[in-house]
Protein backbone atom coordinates (compact mmCIF):
# COMPACT_ATOMS: atom_id res chain seq x y z
CA UNK A 1 0.00 0.00 0.00
CA UNK A 2 1.06 3.66 -0.72
CA UNK A 3 2.15 4.26 2.74
CA UNK A 4 3.87 7.46 1.69
CA UNK A 5 0.75 8.40 -0.42
CA UNK A 6 0.30 11.86 0.39
CA UNK A 7 -1.05 12.49 -3.01
CA UNK A 8 1.98 14.71 -3.82
CA UNK A 9 4.41 14.49 -6.51
CA UNK A 10 7.39 12.34 -4.68
CA UNK A 11 10.41 14.79 -4.00
CA UNK A 12 13.80 13.84 -4.69
CA UNK A 13 16.15 13.58 -1.74
CA UNK A 14 18.79 15.80 -3.11
CA UNK A 15 16.14 18.26 -3.37
CA UNK A 16 14.80 17.96 0.27
CA UNK A 17 15.57 20.98 2.62
CA UNK A 18 18.44 21.00 4.94
CA UNK A 19 16.15 20.85 8.16
CA UNK A 20 19.47 21.64 10.31
CA UNK A 21 19.61 24.94 8.83
CA UNK A 22 16.13 25.46 9.37
CA UNK A 23 16.03 24.31 12.97
CA UNK A 24 18.44 25.63 15.50
CA UNK A 25 18.56 24.72 19.43
CA UNK A 26 16.68 28.40 20.00
CA UNK A 27 15.57 28.84 16.78
CA UNK A 28 13.36 28.41 14.02
CA UNK A 29 13.27 29.06 10.79
CA UNK A 30 9.66 30.82 9.61
CA UNK A 31 9.70 28.50 5.90
CA UNK A 32 8.46 25.54 8.26
CA UNK A 33 5.61 26.76 8.67
CA UNK A 34 4.63 28.31 5.24
CA UNK A 35 6.36 25.87 2.64
CA UNK A 36 4.37 23.30 0.87
CA UNK A 37 7.37 21.44 0.39
CA UNK A 38 8.03 20.99 3.69
CA UNK A 39 4.47 19.75 4.40
CA UNK A 40 4.61 17.37 2.05
CA UNK A 41 7.79 16.24 3.32
CA UNK A 42 5.87 16.12 6.96
CA UNK A 43 3.83 13.85 5.52
CA UNK A 44 5.73 11.53 3.89
CA UNK A 45 7.95 11.52 7.50
CA UNK A 46 5.71 12.30 10.37
CA UNK A 47 2.30 11.76 9.65
CA UNK A 48 2.43 8.55 7.07
CA UNK A 49 5.11 7.28 9.63
CA UNK A 50 4.88 7.59 13.11
CA UNK A 51 1.96 6.75 15.30
CA UNK A 52 -1.11 9.29 15.35
CA UNK A 53 -3.72 9.70 17.52
CA UNK A 54 -6.91 8.31 15.20
CA UNK A 55 -9.61 8.24 18.07
CA UNK A 56 -10.81 6.00 21.52
CA UNK A 57 -12.54 2.86 21.69
CA UNK A 58 -15.14 4.46 23.42
CA UNK A 59 -16.02 5.68 19.87
CA UNK A 60 -16.73 2.18 18.63
CA UNK A 61 -18.05 0.69 21.80
CA UNK A 62 -20.36 -2.00 19.96
CA UNK A 63 -19.29 -4.07 17.19
CA UNK A 64 -20.12 -3.28 13.99
CA UNK A 65 -19.84 0.77 15.15
CA UNK A 66 -17.49 2.99 13.05
CA UNK A 67 -16.19 6.55 12.99
CA UNK A 68 -14.58 8.46 10.34
CA UNK A 69 -11.08 9.85 10.99
CA UNK A 70 -8.07 11.07 9.64
CA UNK A 71 -3.93 10.20 9.46
CA UNK A 72 -2.64 13.33 7.71
CA UNK A 73 -4.53 14.03 4.69
CA UNK A 74 -5.65 10.06 4.70
CA UNK A 75 -9.66 9.71 5.30
CA UNK A 76 -9.60 6.66 7.70
CA UNK A 77 -12.69 4.23 8.84
CA UNK A 78 -12.06 3.14 12.32
CA UNK A 79 -14.57 0.27 12.80
CA UNK A 80 -15.05 -2.64 16.01
CA UNK A 81 -15.04 -5.95 14.04
CA UNK A 82 -17.47 -8.98 15.46
CA UNK A 83 -14.33 -10.12 16.48
CA UNK A 84 -14.24 -6.99 19.40
CA UNK A 85 -11.05 -5.65 17.62
CA UNK A 86 -10.63 -2.13 16.39
CA UNK A 87 -9.23 -1.92 12.96
CA UNK A 88 -8.56 0.75 10.55
CA UNK A 89 -9.23 1.14 6.98
CA UNK A 90 -8.31 3.48 4.60
CA UNK A 91 -11.67 5.05 3.36
CA UNK A 92 -11.00 4.17 -0.29
CA UNK A 93 -12.83 1.45 -2.48
CA UNK A 94 -10.48 -0.96 -4.31
CA UNK A 95 -12.39 -0.38 -7.63
CA UNK A 96 -11.98 2.94 -8.39
CA UNK A 97 -10.83 4.82 -5.76
CA UNK A 98 -14.40 6.28 -4.46
CA UNK A 99 -14.56 6.94 -0.81
CA UNK A 100 -16.38 3.65 0.80
CA UNK A 101 -17.96 5.80 3.66
CA UNK A 102 -19.88 9.15 3.76
CA UNK A 103 -20.94 9.18 7.76
CA UNK A 104 -18.90 10.17 9.98
CA UNK A 105 -20.48 7.50 12.14
CA UNK A 106 -22.73 4.94 11.81
CA UNK A 107 -23.18 1.26 12.56
CA UNK A 108 -22.27 -1.45 10.12
CA UNK A 109 -20.57 -4.96 9.72
CA UNK A 110 -19.78 -4.42 6.20
CA UNK A 111 -19.80 -1.49 3.94
CA UNK A 112 -20.95 -1.00 0.54
CA UNK A 113 -19.10 1.24 -1.93
CA UNK A 114 -21.93 4.10 -3.37
CA UNK A 115 -20.33 4.05 -6.69
CA UNK A 116 -20.61 0.62 -7.91
CA UNK A 117 -21.74 -1.17 -5.00
CA UNK A 118 -18.65 -3.33 -3.86
CA UNK A 119 -18.97 -4.34 -0.57
CA UNK A 120 -16.36 -4.95 2.11
CA UNK A 121 -16.69 -6.27 5.74
CA UNK A 122 -15.66 -3.72 8.44
CA UNK A 123 -12.30 -5.39 8.71
CA UNK A 124 -11.52 -4.54 5.24
CA UNK A 125 -12.37 -7.77 3.48
CA UNK A 126 -14.03 -7.80 -0.14
CA UNK A 127 -17.43 -9.59 0.12
CA UNK A 128 -18.27 -9.09 -3.49
CA UNK A 129 -19.42 -6.73 -6.05
CA UNK A 130 -22.32 -6.93 -8.62
CA UNK A 131 -22.44 -8.70 -11.92
CA UNK A 132 -19.30 -10.51 -10.95
CA UNK A 133 -19.26 -12.65 -14.71
CA UNK A 134 -17.48 -9.33 -15.63
CA UNK A 135 -14.61 -10.53 -13.67
CA UNK A 136 -15.02 -14.61 -14.01
CA UNK A 137 -17.34 -15.22 -11.26
CA UNK A 138 -16.91 -15.60 -7.38
CA UNK A 139 -14.02 -16.14 -5.91
CA UNK A 140 -11.80 -15.06 -8.49
CA UNK A 141 -10.45 -11.51 -7.72
CA UNK A 142 -11.69 -10.82 -4.38
CA UNK A 143 -8.28 -12.22 -2.18
CA UNK A 144 -5.77 -9.75 -4.08
CA UNK A 145 -8.47 -6.60 -3.52
CA UNK A 146 -9.51 -5.42 -0.42
CA UNK A 147 -9.90 -1.86 2.02
CA UNK A 148 -6.45 -1.09 2.61
CA UNK A 149 -5.59 -1.26 6.32
CA UNK A 150 -3.48 0.54 8.10
CA UNK A 151 -0.82 -1.41 8.80
CA UNK A 152 -0.61 -1.28 12.78
CA UNK A 153 -3.14 -0.18 15.58
CA UNK A 154 -2.13 -0.18 19.09
CA UNK A 155 -4.12 1.04 22.25
CA UNK A 156 -3.28 2.83 25.26
CA UNK A 157 -5.75 3.63 28.11
CA UNK A 158 -8.02 3.49 25.16
CA UNK A 159 -6.64 5.85 23.17
CA UNK A 160 -6.34 4.31 19.70
CA UNK A 161 -3.25 4.92 17.30
CA UNK A 162 -2.38 4.16 13.62
CA UNK A 163 1.06 3.95 12.08
CA UNK A 164 1.11 4.08 8.33
CA UNK A 165 4.75 2.63 8.74
CA UNK A 166 4.99 -1.39 8.65
CA UNK A 167 7.86 -1.30 11.00
CA UNK A 168 9.34 1.28 13.77
CA UNK A 169 9.15 1.45 17.31
CA UNK A 170 5.88 0.07 18.94
CA UNK A 171 3.59 2.29 20.82
CA UNK A 172 4.97 2.38 24.32
CA UNK A 173 8.74 3.42 22.64
CA UNK A 174 6.33 6.21 21.33
CA UNK A 175 4.28 7.18 23.99
CA UNK A 176 7.49 7.10 26.56
CA UNK A 177 7.16 9.25 29.33
CA UNK A 178 3.63 10.35 28.46
CA UNK A 179 2.00 6.99 28.62
CA UNK A 180 1.91 7.83 32.55
CA UNK A 181 0.10 10.97 31.67
CA UNK A 182 -2.53 8.92 30.23
CA UNK A 183 -2.39 7.04 33.48
CA UNK A 184 -3.10 10.18 35.35
CA UNK A 185 -6.00 11.23 33.37
CA UNK A 186 -7.67 7.49 33.76
CA UNK A 187 -7.13 7.47 37.43
CA UNK A 188 -9.48 10.31 38.10
CA UNK A 189 -12.12 7.81 36.74
CA UNK A 190 -13.85 5.51 39.52
CA UNK A 191 -13.53 2.81 37.17
CA UNK A 192 -10.29 3.85 35.83
CA UNK A 193 -11.79 4.25 32.34
CA UNK A 194 -11.53 7.42 30.23
CA UNK A 195 -14.20 7.69 27.26
CA UNK A 196 -14.44 10.35 24.61
CA UNK A 197 -17.99 10.13 24.03
CA UNK A 198 -19.25 13.61 24.70
CA UNK A 199 -19.52 14.37 20.92
CA UNK A 200 -16.64 16.58 19.14
CA UNK A 201 -16.35 20.11 17.77
CA UNK A 202 -14.42 21.21 15.00
CA UNK A 203 -12.70 24.13 14.27
CA UNK A 204 -11.25 24.85 10.99
CA UNK A 205 -8.06 27.34 11.31
CA UNK A 206 -5.95 28.61 9.05
CA UNK A 207 -2.64 28.02 10.51
CA UNK A 208 0.59 25.43 10.26
CA UNK A 209 -0.57 22.29 12.39
CA UNK A 210 2.82 23.15 14.42
CA UNK A 211 1.67 26.38 15.93
CA UNK A 212 -0.69 24.87 17.81
CA UNK A 213 1.21 22.01 19.10
CA UNK A 214 3.79 24.64 20.14
CA UNK A 215 1.07 26.74 21.68
CA UNK A 216 -0.03 23.40 23.48
CA UNK A 217 1.93 23.30 26.74
CA UNK A 218 3.59 27.35 26.15
CA UNK A 219 3.30 28.30 29.53
CA UNK A 220 3.98 32.12 28.43
CA UNK A 221 0.37 33.25 26.59
CA UNK A 222 -1.98 32.17 29.38
CA UNK A 223 -1.66 35.23 31.40
CA UNK A 224 -1.94 37.17 27.93
CA UNK A 225 -4.55 35.43 26.00
CA UNK A 226 -6.72 34.18 28.57
CA UNK A 227 -6.83 36.76 31.19
CA UNK A 228 -10.58 37.23 30.04
CA UNK A 229 -11.42 33.74 30.70
CA UNK A 230 -9.40 33.76 33.74
CA UNK A 231 -10.82 36.99 35.58
CA UNK A 232 -14.72 35.98 34.49
CA UNK A 233 -14.28 32.42 35.47
CA UNK A 234 -12.31 33.82 38.62
CA UNK A 235 -10.07 30.86 38.15
CA UNK A 236 -7.03 30.18 40.31
CA UNK A 237 -5.19 28.30 37.15
CA UNK A 238 -4.01 31.68 35.40
CA UNK A 239 -1.54 32.36 38.51
CA UNK A 240 0.21 29.47 38.26
CA UNK A 241 1.36 30.50 34.47
CA UNK A 242 4.21 33.01 36.02
CA UNK A 243 7.61 33.49 37.32
CA UNK A 244 6.62 33.01 41.14
CA UNK A 245 4.81 29.54 39.96
CA UNK A 246 6.59 26.29 41.19
CA UNK A 247 4.62 24.45 38.10
CA UNK A 248 7.36 23.05 35.33
CA UNK A 249 7.34 22.52 31.90
CA UNK A 250 8.67 19.31 31.15
CA UNK A 251 9.93 17.81 27.74
CA UNK A 252 9.11 14.09 28.13
CA UNK A 253 10.88 13.38 25.13
CA UNK A 254 9.72 12.03 21.49
CA UNK A 255 8.34 15.27 21.25
CA UNK A 256 5.70 14.76 24.09
CA UNK A 257 5.68 18.12 26.41
CA UNK A 258 3.77 19.20 29.47
CA UNK A 259 2.65 21.69 32.14
CA UNK A 260 2.88 19.87 35.25
CA UNK A 261 0.39 22.05 37.65
CA UNK A 262 1.01 19.77 40.56
CA UNK A 263 3.73 21.34 42.56
CA UNK A 264 1.56 24.44 42.91
CA UNK A 265 -1.70 21.93 43.68
CA UNK A 266 0.33 19.87 46.26
CA UNK A 267 1.51 23.23 47.77
CA UNK A 268 -2.59 24.05 48.09
CA UNK A 269 -2.90 20.52 49.28
CA UNK A 270 -6.81 20.97 48.33
CA UNK A 271 -8.79 18.56 46.33
CA UNK A 272 -10.64 19.24 43.47
CA UNK A 273 -8.45 22.47 43.47
CA UNK A 274 -7.15 21.78 39.67
CA UNK A 275 -10.68 21.80 38.44
CA UNK A 276 -11.42 25.02 40.16
CA UNK A 277 -13.96 23.82 42.94
CA UNK A 278 -13.86 22.18 46.34
CA UNK A 279 -14.69 17.85 47.25
CA UNK A 280 -17.72 18.63 48.89
CA UNK A 281 -18.97 20.83 45.58
CA UNK A 282 -19.12 17.35 44.14
CA UNK A 283 -19.43 14.48 46.80
CA UNK A 284 -20.61 12.17 44.83
CA UNK A 285 -17.55 11.80 42.61
CA UNK A 286 -14.99 12.23 46.08
CA UNK A 287 -17.07 9.38 47.39
CA UNK A 288 -16.99 7.27 44.19
CA UNK A 289 -13.11 7.89 44.38
CA UNK A 290 -12.26 7.69 47.76
CA UNK A 291 -14.16 4.28 47.65
CA UNK A 292 -12.12 2.89 44.68
CA UNK A 293 -8.69 4.15 45.63
CA UNK A 294 -9.02 4.41 49.74
CA UNK A 295 -5.85 6.54 51.14
CA UNK A 296 -4.50 7.58 47.90
CA UNK A 297 -7.63 9.29 47.17
CA UNK A 298 -6.38 12.73 48.26
CA UNK A 299 -3.16 12.88 46.54
CA UNK A 300 -5.07 11.99 43.21
CA UNK A 301 -8.05 14.47 43.71
CA UNK A 302 -5.24 17.00 44.48
CA UNK A 303 -2.69 16.01 41.79
CA UNK A 304 -5.65 16.12 39.06
CA UNK A 305 -5.58 15.86 35.50
CA UNK A 306 -2.44 16.56 33.21
CA UNK A 307 -1.23 18.98 30.63
CA UNK A 308 0.72 16.85 27.82
CA UNK A 309 0.82 16.85 24.08
CA UNK A 310 1.97 14.02 22.49
CA UNK A 311 3.48 14.25 19.84
CA UNK A 312 2.22 14.79 17.10
CA UNK A 313 -1.62 15.33 17.28
CA UNK A 314 -3.30 14.58 20.89
CA UNK A 315 -3.34 17.44 23.29
CA UNK A 316 -5.27 16.28 27.03
CA UNK A 317 -5.84 19.63 28.14
CA UNK A 318 -7.05 18.68 31.72
CA UNK A 319 -10.90 18.11 31.29
CA UNK A 320 -10.67 18.48 27.17
CA UNK A 321 -8.59 16.60 24.31
CA UNK A 322 -7.98 18.42 21.59
CA UNK A 323 -6.64 16.52 18.22
CA UNK A 324 -4.88 18.42 15.30
CA UNK A 325 -5.44 17.42 11.99
CA UNK A 326 -3.22 19.30 9.20
CA UNK A 327 -4.78 20.55 6.09
CA UNK A 328 -1.45 22.08 4.08
CA UNK A 329 1.05 24.32 4.95
CA UNK A 330 -1.66 27.29 6.29
CA UNK A 331 -5.07 25.13 7.37
CA UNK A 332 -5.43 22.51 10.31
CA UNK A 333 -8.44 21.58 12.04
CA UNK A 334 -9.38 21.57 15.78
CA UNK A 335 -11.34 18.78 17.03
CA UNK A 336 -11.97 19.05 20.87
CA UNK A 337 -14.01 17.17 23.30
CA UNK A 338 -15.14 16.68 26.84
CA UNK A 339 -13.09 14.03 28.64
CA UNK A 340 -15.73 11.50 30.45
CA UNK A 341 -14.75 9.72 33.43
CA UNK A 342 -16.56 5.70 33.60
CA UNK A 343 -18.49 6.03 37.15
CA UNK A 344 -18.30 10.23 37.51
CA UNK A 345 -21.44 11.46 35.59
CA UNK A 346 -21.36 14.21 38.19
CA UNK A 347 -18.26 15.23 37.14
CA UNK A 348 -18.74 14.52 33.54
CA UNK A 349 -22.19 16.61 33.50
CA UNK A 350 -19.31 19.60 34.89
CA UNK A 351 -17.06 19.01 32.22
CA UNK A 352 -19.29 19.21 29.58
CA UNK A 353 -20.60 22.32 30.88
CA UNK A 354 -16.64 23.75 30.89
CA UNK A 355 -15.96 22.64 27.40
CA UNK A 356 -19.25 24.50 26.39
CA UNK A 357 -17.78 27.56 28.05
CA UNK A 358 -14.40 27.05 27.10
CA UNK A 359 -14.22 25.94 23.61
CA UNK A 360 -17.79 25.86 22.13
CA UNK A 361 -18.98 27.95 19.29
CA UNK A 362 -19.15 30.98 21.84
CA UNK A 363 -15.95 29.78 23.74
CA UNK A 364 -13.37 32.07 25.39
CA UNK A 365 -10.55 29.05 25.39
CA UNK A 366 -10.28 28.37 21.92
CA UNK A 367 -11.42 31.09 20.21
CA UNK A 368 -9.12 33.20 21.88
CA UNK A 369 -5.84 31.02 20.85
CA UNK A 370 -7.23 30.22 17.31
CA UNK A 371 -7.36 34.49 17.17
CA UNK A 372 -3.42 34.26 18.36
CA UNK A 373 -2.62 30.75 15.67
CA UNK A 374 -4.10 32.80 12.23
CA UNK A 375 -2.56 35.99 13.37
CA UNK A 376 0.53 33.77 14.00
CA UNK A 377 0.43 32.32 10.43
CA UNK A 378 -0.15 35.81 9.09
CA UNK A 379 3.05 37.05 10.89
CA UNK A 380 5.56 34.04 9.87
CA UNK A 381 4.99 34.52 6.13
CA UNK A 382 6.48 38.57 6.18
CA UNK A 383 9.99 38.78 5.18
CA UNK A 384 11.69 39.38 8.60
CA UNK A 385 13.11 38.85 11.26
CA UNK A 386 13.01 35.33 9.24
CA UNK A 387 13.72 33.62 12.74
CA UNK A 388 10.95 32.57 15.67
CA UNK A 389 12.72 32.55 19.14
CA UNK A 390 12.45 29.83 21.04
CA UNK A 391 15.24 30.99 23.77
CA UNK A 392 13.15 31.52 26.51
CA UNK A 393 14.39 29.87 30.17
CA UNK A 394 16.99 28.15 28.08
CA UNK A 395 19.83 29.35 30.58
CA UNK A 396 17.66 28.21 33.57
CA UNK A 397 16.53 24.79 32.55
CA UNK A 398 17.92 21.40 34.12
CA UNK A 399 17.70 17.62 34.46
CA UNK A 400 14.73 16.00 36.67
CA UNK A 401 14.97 12.87 39.22
CA UNK A 402 13.28 11.44 35.96
CA UNK A 403 16.02 12.17 34.05
CA UNK A 404 13.57 14.77 31.88
CA UNK A 405 14.55 17.94 30.64
CA UNK A 406 12.50 20.75 33.24
CA UNK A 407 12.00 24.34 32.79
CA UNK A 408 9.87 26.93 34.55
CA UNK A 409 6.39 27.56 33.95
CA UNK A 410 6.78 29.97 31.18
CA UNK A 411 9.64 28.53 29.54
CA UNK A 412 10.03 26.80 26.12
CA UNK A 413 11.62 24.19 26.86
CA UNK A 414 8.31 21.64 25.52
CA UNK A 415 8.78 23.84 22.24
CA UNK A 416 12.62 22.91 22.12
CA UNK A 417 11.82 19.36 22.86
CA UNK A 418 9.36 19.36 19.87
CA UNK A 419 11.56 20.56 17.56
CA UNK A 420 14.35 18.63 18.82
CA UNK A 421 12.49 15.26 17.73
CA UNK A 422 10.79 16.58 14.52
CA UNK A 423 14.42 17.70 13.34
CA UNK A 424 14.98 13.69 14.04
CA UNK A 425 12.45 12.47 11.91
CA UNK A 426 12.33 14.90 9.07
CA UNK A 427 16.45 14.66 8.80
CA UNK A 428 16.32 10.74 8.75
CA UNK A 429 16.96 8.01 6.25
CA UNK B 1 -19.97 -11.30 22.87
CA UNK B 2 -22.05 -10.26 25.70
CA UNK B 3 -22.31 -6.66 26.39
CA UNK B 4 -24.65 -4.17 28.59
CA UNK B 5 -26.43 -3.24 25.04
CA UNK B 6 -27.44 -7.06 24.81
CA UNK B 7 -29.88 -6.27 27.79
CA UNK B 8 -33.81 -5.73 27.05
CA UNK B 9 -33.75 -2.63 28.99
CA UNK B 10 -31.63 -1.18 26.24
CA UNK B 11 -34.14 -2.06 23.34
CA UNK B 12 -36.27 0.80 21.99
CA UNK B 13 -40.10 0.16 20.54
CA UNK B 14 -40.30 -3.74 19.25
CA UNK B 15 -42.94 -6.45 19.65
CA UNK B 16 -42.65 -9.72 19.57
CA UNK B 17 -43.11 -12.84 16.27
CA UNK B 18 -44.19 -15.55 17.92
CA UNK B 19 -45.42 -19.63 16.37
CA UNK B 20 -45.75 -22.70 17.93
CA UNK B 21 -42.09 -23.44 16.37
CA UNK B 22 -40.49 -19.89 17.53
CA UNK B 23 -40.50 -16.97 19.43
CA UNK B 24 -38.75 -13.89 18.45
CA UNK B 25 -38.34 -10.82 20.17
CA UNK B 26 -37.47 -7.43 17.43
CA UNK B 27 -36.41 -3.83 18.66
CA UNK B 28 -34.83 -0.95 17.18
CA UNK B 29 -31.33 -0.67 19.11
CA UNK B 30 -30.32 2.46 19.52
CA UNK B 31 -27.15 2.08 21.66
CA UNK B 32 -24.71 1.95 19.14
CA UNK B 33 -23.40 4.67 16.51
CA UNK B 34 -26.16 3.90 14.31
CA UNK B 35 -29.52 2.29 14.75
CA UNK B 36 -29.77 -1.72 14.09
CA UNK B 37 -31.91 -4.45 14.71
CA UNK B 38 -32.17 -6.37 17.94
CA UNK B 39 -33.18 -9.57 17.21
CA UNK B 40 -34.10 -12.04 20.67
CA UNK B 41 -34.45 -15.88 20.39
CA UNK B 42 -36.90 -16.18 23.40
CA UNK B 43 -36.60 -19.52 23.85
CA UNK B 44 -32.95 -19.66 24.44
CA UNK B 45 -32.15 -15.72 25.52
CA UNK B 46 -29.70 -15.68 21.97
CA UNK B 47 -29.54 -12.10 20.37
CA UNK B 48 -28.31 -10.60 17.34
CA UNK B 49 -27.99 -7.43 15.92
CA UNK B 50 -28.65 -6.94 12.00
CA UNK B 51 -27.67 -3.66 10.66
CA UNK B 52 -29.78 -1.83 7.53
CA UNK B 53 -27.13 -3.65 4.76
CA UNK B 54 -27.61 -6.89 6.53
CA UNK B 55 -31.32 -6.38 6.60
CA UNK B 56 -31.30 -4.86 3.34
CA UNK B 57 -29.97 -8.22 1.64
CA UNK B 58 -32.23 -10.09 3.65
CA UNK B 59 -35.27 -8.40 2.04
CA UNK B 60 -33.71 -9.75 -1.08
CA UNK B 61 -32.91 -12.98 -0.61
CA UNK B 62 -35.08 -15.72 -2.58
CA UNK B 63 -37.04 -17.83 -1.22
CA UNK B 64 -35.27 -20.82 -1.86
CA UNK B 65 -32.03 -19.57 -0.54
CA UNK B 66 -33.76 -18.91 3.08
CA UNK B 67 -35.11 -22.32 2.81
CA UNK B 68 -32.03 -23.61 2.59
CA UNK B 69 -30.86 -21.83 5.71
CA UNK B 70 -33.86 -23.55 7.50
CA UNK B 71 -32.72 -27.12 7.23
CA UNK B 72 -31.59 -27.59 10.61
CA UNK B 73 -28.33 -29.23 9.67
CA UNK B 74 -27.48 -26.16 7.55
CA UNK B 75 -25.80 -24.41 11.08
CA UNK B 76 -27.57 -24.50 14.27
CA UNK B 77 -27.60 -28.67 14.31
CA UNK B 78 -25.17 -29.32 11.58
CA UNK B 79 -22.76 -32.54 13.31
CA UNK B 80 -18.93 -33.12 12.42
CA UNK B 81 -17.06 -31.23 10.25
CA UNK B 82 -18.74 -31.26 7.10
Amino acid sequence: MPVDGSGQVPVLAADRPDYRRLIERARVHSSVYTDPQIFADELARIWYRTWVFVGHASEVAQPGDYIRTTIGLQDVIMARGTDGRVHLLLNRCAHRGNLVCEAQRGNAKSFRCPYHGWTYRNTGELIGFPFNQGYGGKGTIEAELSLARVPRVAEYQGFVFGSLAPDGPDLAEHLGEAARELDRLARLSPEGRVELTAGWLRHRTRANWKLLAENETDGYHPQFVHGSIFSVTGSPIGALYSDKSAAVTRSLGRGHSENDLRPEFRKAGEPMRWFGTTADRVPAYAAAMRAAHGPAAERILIEGAPHVMIFPNLFVAEIQVFVIQPLSAGECVQHSTAVQLAGAPELNRRMVSQSVGSVGPAGMLLADDTEMYERNQRGVAMLAPEWLDLRRGLARERIDERGLRIGGATDETGMRGFWQHYLSLMEGA
Amino acid sequence: MTTPADGPENSGSGGTVASEFASVAAAVDATANGPRLRLEDLRTGKVRFLDALELETIVWLPDGHLTQLLDPSADRWREGPG
